[in-house]
């Protein structure tokens, strides 16, 4: 059993698919392709950080908040997503479909690891980093994903505008990586 | 012809290319660099950034999920 694995790895087919990444044509033509396919199945474009608003509201309820009297719910389509469950709300388990999708993918190539923590600067990078992610793509309605690329395949402005400031805060973030981290 | 190593586990993108960058930089023509990285990401960027800088780049599986990049400076 384990030699046929090991042969299986060995595969050119298989490495060139599983194992080697894929050219960064192929992967936008993929990306484009599915993100078509979701606006075509769902009538909406694909986007990732407005579930996470959702979920934070749903903490914050079941802490004894109430959300759902805030301008942002107030469609009728926000308000169903106060009332819906994990596993019955779209955008959750897309969420989720990425990152099993993404231990799928390590674990085809073999290539899974638990990688160590080297500094706490590295922690507190992370930590810092990732809140002011979350807490900008709520600002901006939207991440890299639903403000830069769904925007822009919808034809929207917004999307080069969000584009342009992307470029600029990629720029000052490698600045301050150089400083902290060389 | 000495050789160098450079150890960037548990180092995300972009910071094993641009550690990598500034070491080849110290080094002198034929001298050999070997990157340890275990983020697949850089495993991408590093041999092609070498490699369009003209050096010759080897690619090694040390084991799961981890490299090494051999980088033998041509110019």
């Amino acid at each position: 059993m384990k030699e046929f694995f090991i042969k299986l790895g060995d595969h050119p087919i298989y490495k060139k698919l599983l194992k080697e990444p894929l050219t960064y044509v192929a992967g936008a033509v993929l990306l484009s392709v599915f993100q078509i396919a979701h606006f075509t199945v769902f009538g909406k474009g694909w986007g990732v950080t407005s579930t996470f608003a959702v979920w934070g509201t749903w903490v914050y309820n079941a802490l004894g908040g109430n959300a759902g009297s805030w301008a942002y719910y107030a469609s009728e389509k926000m308000q169903q997503e106060l009332h819906t469950s994990f596993l019955a709300d779209g955008g959750s388990i897309r969420n989720l479909g990425i990152i099993f999708g993404a231990l799928a993918a390590t674990l085809f190539a073999s290539q899974f690891k638990i990688k160590k923590i080297k500094t706490l600067r590295q922690v507190v990078a992370a930590i810092l980093g990732g809140l002011l992610m979350g807490y900008g793509a709520r600002l901006a309605n939207g991440c890299n994903i639903g403000a830069l690329f769904t925007a822009i395949a919808s034809f929207s402005l917004s999307g080069w505008v969000f584009g342009a400031f992307l470029l600029v805060g990629a720029f000052i973030g490698s600045k301050l990586l150089a400083k902290y981290f060389m | 012809m000495a050789e160098f190593t450079l150890d960037c586990l548990g180092e995300a993108c972009p910071v094993p290319l641009m550690k990598t960058e500034k070491k080849m930089s110290e080094l002198s023509v034929g001298d050999v660099l070997v990157v340890s990285i275990d983020h697949s990401c850089a495993m991408k960027n590093v041999p092609e950034w070498a490699r369009k800088q003209g050096h010759n780049v080897e690619i090694e599986e040390v084991d799961d999920g981890e490299w090494e990049i051999v980088i033998e400076k041509a110019k």
